[in-house]
């Protein structure tokens, strides 16, 4: 019996020594990475986590890649003929699969996170327990951030109109319901109108931050999209006039903003940076943990001709056409057309040039057979063979679309163009060498610098030939309106509006899975 | 003389390995009688000789003489004419013959009832068991010659469903009684009472036995870990005797079903057909047909061949009373049948036990090391990528950055991959090293009525991940990478500490057996990784060295670890063999679960009733029958190490101007913080039977298992901005309840022997409850619904083609909407659900289940002298599969190949299925449409062995015990309408199970082993 209580007193004494430290040997900490409870507490970090929002220009569904295929292959300048049919149906209204990865889901996916990141910064930026060196530090990456946001959330709205308005850090049970373009629009009003009061006028160095002069840019993009006409005014008043003017102008070189040479020019408001520092192997864009993720863009292998890199997007013809219509000053053809498209004619139309390389290749070696197709230049550079990615900058605001908006603009006030107008539009055309509105040898300057209706329709077009598969066209497309009249004339020049239906196609689906996993939000309607 | 308990005395000499021949010798010393002398050898169900066997002469119902047998199972003696022979075992049924019809060669059969099972700290007698207890035992395995431990219990059992994954070196999915939880339904598995893992490289020579665990009551001892089910493996142990050296060699011949596909011409018509189409459509950009490639390659021959399987095995054991020893030692190589793949492992395996007094030892240890040649891409992709890749690629073009064949706009317009290309521009192996040590010290006191054991065991692992991308291209668009090469590690630890203390005794008609103890588990885990840019060429030689490459060098590194501490106790008490009952108890901590829910407890009781042990129980033809019911809960932690944390995610960049790169930190993956334990109750009714002389058993179950808090890494939506994977959520309540029944015939007739065992089960979920308070969750093809099982196939239903524009016209609303005004005739016919007038989202409907009706597996093995037979099969009916390859090969809308005999509809030839083909427009081929559902019923004769041994008279001359040859035809035989390559495939999720994606399908084979024992 002795013998039991020993065994029996032996087991209870080695459970209580185990239970008594027991929790201590559960209690086993992430070494592996900050957690948040570490975090926006310091200057640093608000600094810090401002960077994690400009990280989300590098992805695929962002300004690397599918952004460009969209927006251009949806807009009547662009178009599609990717061998990957769900791709290329997805740029011509033809919608079958609601959750298509490449033009939808990333996209959507991957704008709503650069919503998320930016609104943890402002959900701390105001927290009275970070201190900064220098209070104008703590306004300027606010400042941004809302700029950033709003940045996100204009193109948001330009694909799907009805999407939900989020200003706060997410929850992962979050289930929020549809806004409206209009309630969105308000609040980035209100929030660049504040985010102007914080930008400095010029940055000397990291210029990926924006500037009073990108604020002012998107608000008046955002008005004018809106019809705010004198709103709009005013902020392009501030950059073609009034402190503006001291910063920017055109660059006498068109082509200069459109390749890795001269980034940040005199001519860009706001431009997305990218680099080949990062330089890693095969598809490295989506990682979102490693550090040493690609941070450059996709455009060129994006849209490079067929059978040279993906051929997402290419032109249509009418680009061409429209811009030989036109000769400039010296009788030549439009040089911005040379810098806009590759295509059959380039060698005859531009004999200065010779017969140009294409990746290589000149057009009747490598591309004889491809007819009368139109291949984007805008944005390619001279690297051979082509590689995944490229550094070239993209240009998201520059003062030649901000001048031909202004104009819009003052025509739409004025119900006519006034001089002020007129004189926009031709600082657009001289600088290429193409004759004022009053001399053009094609266009009927008189008529179109006396006329409302006339101006309006011209600049529609000075825009679609100066702006071309810069993503602009779409959200064009979208301030003018659609109607039947519009609708057959864009057939004409784009056959993927033959399956445009009014009321329905203005806007894209939401995202299948959103739609039916949060019983709030409702799909876009005639989906 | 106190010899007339004679059949005792010889019975306790067996079982105390006395000098057997001597006791016969002085046995058939005193008796004289004129008498026949009779020899023979006794073995057992595996054919391996039974030492130690007590053959006793009856006369008049007495013992008169007797003998044991040899090492080699071999007796002799004098049997008086008109006595009966009695052949006798521990464990073994006994068998008795008259004189004279005594056979040469004789089989004792495992006495089913007096069979001792595993069930976790300790063993029960068979006919005890309380819970749901499935066991495969050694004699299954040793036939099969499975290379897994998981395929090996392939149509074994009931409630337990097994998939392959077909690829060499790669392992199973294993699942018991469908899906109780989110978080991987794989169960525990218990090697030698230490936790083990179904990757552990076992060799399945080794193991003698494996018991399933199903319901809670069972496997409550093992409490946390235990909600799906548990495997116990207990590996072979050495046995008293003179050394034994058992030794085997297989060579396995198998290849991989193949998708029947058009051939480049047949392609070249229909795909010409398709582009004329979408001409007439004006469908963009589609202005000629294709400038065909050439070439006429058959994708799955270039990357198909006849695999070759090689097995060596090689075991020595033996021991006396104080001390046994087991050695083995193994050697596979598998030659995969799809080129680029392979497969190399070696390992042994040693243990040992010893005992003195009241002190007993052991330890067991093994080692495992393979290599694997492996695809560097998921499964799936290979096998879509046969249909994708068009047939007049050819394999191989010179024009082309690395010599490979692949797409063009004008001649090929695909971007699917040369699956040659991509593997051999980029190779990618994988080693892996076990190395497991499990000792133990045992303390018996008290007359073996108290004991003590403290056990200690450990696992190290360590993997590696080596590869080479040259350069070169394989797919139309492809950008000019650099060559690169990557390594990458993986090493973990496993620490174990067991300390248990065991309590026997037994007063009269009462029995009592108690656990208690506790446990300590640890794991930690190390990945470290880093590649480089632009390796060293020599001509066309790459040089593997990270040091001589000039590139962008990257490195990656992170770690887990995790700890869960344990309490137990287990009562068992039994009155009279009648009346049983169990009782389990458990508290368990996680290190992965926030402080405050880190503790939990669990319990369940089990209760039986030996209602063949009542007085007035008088059924002469039932040996065994009892009743059992029980109750329990689990708890499954099962998740991430530290899901609950919020991190940082600290790799953005972003660059500021020119190459200036700043450093971002952001909140990415959101997270729950308030994780609990998921718990799991079941109830468990059965009945177990043994009838007729124990040739016949049955055993019938019912259960009821209702899953709370389910632990799920639940997607939420995009508009978070959620990055990093679905967080972890106690996402709702699932049901799951199901019949199981398994019946046995096991006879001989003379000298052939024969059992049928066969099984069948239901299955049945229902969702109880969402997540964040959802009722309902979507995938692109499935909905799962509160009240609904889980996944139900949710598309949109087609109705056949329209045949004339007439009947375009005349499909309307009820509001008279022409519902799908673009179609043509050829296209498909969509259901208009909604009745809106339009084909959109709300048409979807539910069209079907994934589930399976019924579930069932049966297994017939025959012995007659030498050879041996068996026959097993198992299938699955009842239920809609989402097949892949056809969705995939999608009537030509891209330039994917098709299948031969593919008939789409045409003007002139309108009866058929398939839609008008067209290129470039989806219309008919969406992925979302019931059209790609077919029945995936099958049914599967998985194993087919032929076996023989040769006469044992025969080898005794070259001093074996035994040589065996056998034939195992593996899943030669499967009836199915379905018409993908399996029926039985690795599902895509717990959301998309029947979603067959191009799945890697199952080899088949034929194997030829030889086997002996000396």
């Amino acid at each position: 019996m002795k013998r039991y209580i020993v065994c029996f007193a032996c087991v209870l004494a080695a459970l209580s020594v185990f239970s008594s430290c027991g929790e201590k040997y559960i209690d086993i900490e992430n070494g592996n990475s900050l957690n948040t409870s570490m975090y926006w507490k310091t200057e640093e970090d608000m600094n810090t986590n401002l960077i994690a929002v400009y990280n989300m220009f590098y992805r695929q569904g962002t300004w690397t890649r599918n952004i460009y295929t969209q927006l251009n292959g949806m807009a009547d300048d662009g178009v599609s003929y990717a061998g990957w049919t769900e791709l290329n149906e997805w740029t011509k209204f033809k919608y079958t699969n609601y959750n298509f990865a490449e033009g939808q889901a990333k996209i959507w996916r991957e704008h709503w996170t650069a919503v998320n990141r930016a609104n943890q910064v402002l959900d701390h930026i105001d927290d009275p327990n970070i201190v900064f060196a220098n209070e104008q530090d703590r306004l300027d990456i606010k400042g941004q951030a809302l700029w950033l946001r709003a940045f996100y959330y204009y193109y948001m709205v330009a694909l799907w109109d009805n999407i939900p308005l989020l200003l706060h850090t997410s929850s992962a049970g979050d289930q929020p319901a549809n806004s409206t373009p209009d309630a969105i629009f308000e609040e980035m009003e209100n929030n660049l109108v504040e985010a102007i009061g914080y930008l400095p006028l010029t940055r000397t160095k990291e210029r990926a931050r924006p500037t009073k002069g990108a604020a002012y840019g998107l608000l008046a993009r955002y008005y004018a999209q809106h019809h705010k006409w004198s709103d709009a005014a005013k902020c392009l008043e501030w950059i073609v006039e009034g402190e503006g003017k001291s910063v920017y102008s055109l660059e006498p070189k068109w082509e200069d903003n459109f390749n890795n040479k001269k980034e940040n020019n005199v001519e860009s408001l706001y431009e997305i940076q990218f680099s080949l520092v990062n330089y890693v192997g095969f598809d490295q864009t989506d990682n979102y943990r490693d550090a040493n993720a690609q941070l450059g863009t996709q455009i060129e292998v994006n849209q490079s001709p067929k059978g040279t890199g993906w051929n997402n997007v290419e032109g249509n013809r009418w680009i061409v056409e429209y811009f030989k219509r036109e000769k400039t000053t010296d009788g030549k053809n439009d040089p911005r057309l040379f810098y806009t498209c590759w295509y059959d004619q380039a060698t005859t139309d531009f004999p200065e040039h010779g017969d140009q390389l294409i990746y290589g290749k000149t057009w009747s070696d490598g591309y004889s057979d491809s007819g009368n197709r139109v291949f984007i230049k805008k944005y390619s550079t001279d690297v051979m063979p082509l590689y995944y990615w490229n550094d070239n900058n993209f240009r998201s605001i520059r003062l030649a679309d901000m001048l031909l908006l202004y104009a819009e603009v003052l025509n739409e006030i004025n119900k006519g163009p006034n001089a002020k107008a007129v004189e926009y539009v031709n600082r657009v055309r001289t600088r290429v060498g193409l004759p004022t509105l009053a001399e053009s040898n094609y266009y009927d300057g008189a008529k179109i610098a006396s006329d409302y209706a006339a101006f309006k329709e011209h600049i529609k077009i000075e825009r679609a030939l100066e702006t071309a598969f810069e993503c602009i066209r779409w959200i064009d497309l979208k301030r003018w309106g659609f109607d039947d009249a519009t609708l057959k004339d864009l057939q004409k020049r784009d056959v993927d509006y033959n399956y445009f239906v009014l009321g329905k196609h203005e806007r894209l689906p939401l995202p299948q899975r959103e739609c039916d996993n949060n019983p709030n939000l409702e799909q876009n309607p005639n989906y | 003389m106190k010899s007339f308990d004679l059949k005792k005395q010889i019975a306790r000499m067996g079982r105390n390995r006395l000098v057997p021949i001597l006791a016969a010798l002085l046995w058939t010393g005193s008796f004289a009688f004129a008498q026949n002398v009779v020899r023979g050898t006794v073995t057992d169900e595996n054919g391996e000789p039974l030492p130690g066997v007590s053959v006793v002469v009856n006369e008049g119902g007495k013992a008169v003489t007797g003998v044991m047998t040899d090492m080699s199972g071999q007796y002799s003696l004098s049997v008086p004419a008109g006595a009966e022979l009695e052949f006798s075992f521990v464990g073994f049924q006994t068998q008795t013959f008259p004189a004279g019809q005594v056979p040469g060669s004789l089989t004792l059969a495992t006495d089913i009832l007096q069979e001792s099972v595993v069930i976790g700290y300790g063993t029960v007698k068979k006919k005890d068991v309380l819970g749901s207890i499935s066991t495969v035992r050694e004699q299954d395995l040793v036939n099969r010659k499975t290379g897994n431990v998981v395929e090996s219990m392939q149509g074994m059992t009931s409630g337990v469903k097994i998939t392959s994954s077909g690829q060499p070196g790669s392992g199973s999915a294993i699942q018991i009684r469908g899906i109780g939880s989110f978080t991987g339904n794989s169960p525990l598995f218990i090697v030698d009472g230490s936790y083990g893992g179904s990757e552990l490289g076992l060799n399945v020579d080794d193991i003698e036995s494996i018991q399933v665990l199903k319901d809670a009551s069972s496997a409550a001892i093992y409490g946390s870990r235990a909600a799906s089910g548990v495997v116990i493996i207990t590996t072979k142990k050495g046995k008293a005797g003179p050394l034994k050296v058992t030794g085997d060699a297989s060579a396995q011949l198998y290849w991989l079903p193949r998708y029947d596909l058009m051939d480049a011409e047949t392609y070249k018509l229909y795909d010409d057909r398709a582009y004329e189409e979408a001409m007439l459509q004006g469908v963009a950009g589609v202005t000629k047909t294709q400038n065909h490639f050439d070439g006429d390659t058959d994708w799955q021959s270039e990357m198909l061949r006849t695999g070759l399987l090689q097995n060596y095995n090689v075991a020595l054991s033996g021991g006396n009373n104080d001390i046994r020893y087991y050695v083995s030692a193994n050697h596979k190589r598998d030659a995969g049948a799809l080129r680029y793949t392979g497969y190399e492992q070696t390992g042994f395996r040693i243990n040992t036990s010893g005992r003195k007094g009241i002190f007993e030892f052991g330890e067991n240890f093994f080692f495992t090391k393979s290599n694997t040649q492996k695809l560097n891409t998921a499964t799936g992709w290979i096998w879509s990528n046969f249909i994708a890749m068009p047939p007049t690629i050819p394999v191989y073009d010179e024009s082309h950055p690395g010599g490979y064949g692949y797409g063009d706009p004008d001649r090929a317009n695909t971007y699917a991959l040369n699956p040659v290309g991509y593997e051999e521009l980029y190779h990618a192996e994988n080693g892996q090293q076990y190395l497991y040590g499990d000792v133990y010290g045992l303390l018996h006191l008290y007359k073996d009525i108290f004991s003590t054991k403290l056990n200690v065991s450990y696992k190290n692992y360590f993997g590696e991940t080596s590869s080479l991308r040259k350069k070169g291209n394989w797919t139309m668009g492809q950008g000019d990478d650099a060559a690169s090469i990557g390594y990458s590690t993986a090493k973990h630890d496993k620490l174990l500490i067991e300390n248990t203390y065991n309590f026997d005794y037994t007063v009269g008609e009462n029995v009592i057996n108690a656990v208690a103890g506790f446990s300590y588990d640890t794991f930690h885990e190390e990945y470290r990784g880093e590649s480089k840019l632009n390796p060293l060429t020599i001509g066309d030689r790459y040089i593997t060295s990270i040091s001589s490459a000039t590139g962008t060098q990257t490195a990656t590194g992170s770690y887990i670890e995790y700890a869960l501490i344990s309490y137990f106790g287990r009562l068992n008490y039994s009155f009279a063999d009648r009346y049983l009952l169990q009782l389990t108890a458990r508290r368990d901590g996680t290190s992965r679960l926030p402080a405050g829910n880190r503790w939990a407890n669990f319990a369940s009781a089990s209760i039986g009733w030996r209602i063949s042990k009542e007085p007035f129980f008088n059924v002469p033809w039932i040996d065994d029958l009892k009743l059992r019911a029980n109750y329990g809960t689990l708890g499954n932690s099962n998740i991430g190490a530290w899901d609950y944390v919020s991190t940082l995610n600290t790799a953005p960049r972003a660059i500021m101007e020119g190459d200036d790169k700043a450093v971002g930190i952001t909140l990415s993956n959101l997270t729950n913080n308030d994780l609990v334990w998921e718990k799991k109750t079941t109830a468990n009714v059965g009945v177990d039977l043994t009838a007729l002389d124990r040739r016949f058993t049955a055993s019938a179950e019912w259960f009821l298992s209702k899953s709370t808090d389910l632990l799920l890494a639940a997607p939420i939506l995009w508009t978070t901005g959620n990055e990093g994977g679905a967080p972890t959520v106690n996402a709702g309540s699932l049901q799951n309840t199901g019949i199981e029944l398994e019946l046995g015939w096991n006879d001989h007739v003379g000298d052939f022997s024969y059992s049928i065992n066969g099984n069948v089960s239901t299955l049945k979920n229902k969702i109880l409850k969402l997540g964040y308070d959802s009722t309902v969750s979507y995938t692109s093809t499935s909905i799962s619904e509160v009240g609904q099982p889980l996944g139900m196939w949710y598309l949109y239903k087609t109705l056949g083609i329209f045949q004339s524009q007439e009947e375009v016209d005349s499909y309307v609303n009820a509001e008279g909407k022409i519902i799908q005004p673009t179609a043509l005739p050829g296209d498909i016919k969509y259901d208009d659900y909604d009745g809106n007038g339009q084909i959109a989202s709300a048409d979807r409907q539910v069209v079907g289940s994934p589930w399976p009706k019924l579930y069932a597996g049966l297994n017939v093995s025959m012995a007659w002298k030498g050879l041996d037979f068996s026959i097993q099969g198992y299938g699955r009916f009842g239920h809609l599969v989402y097949n892949g390859a056809k969705a995939t090969a999608g009537d030509f809308v891209n330039n994917n190949n098709n299948f031969r005999g593919y008939k789409p509809w045409t003007q002139e030839d309108p009866t058929t299925n398939t839609p008008r083909i067209i290129f470039g427009d989806s219309r008919n081929s969406r992925g979302d449409q019931d059209r790609w559902l077919e029945d995936g019923s099958f049914w599967r004769f998985s194993d087919i062995a032929l076996g023989y041994s040769l006469p044992a008279s025969l080898i005794k001359k070259v001093g074996m015990d035994r040589i065996r040859f056998s034939v195992i035809g593996k899943n030669l035989i499967t009836f199915t309408r379905y018409t993908g390559l399996d029926p039985e495939f690795a599902d895509s999720g717990i959301y998309s199970i029947g979603y067959d994606g191009c799945s890697f399908p199952n080899p088949r084979s034929v194997q030829f082993a030889v086997s002996f024992t000396f």
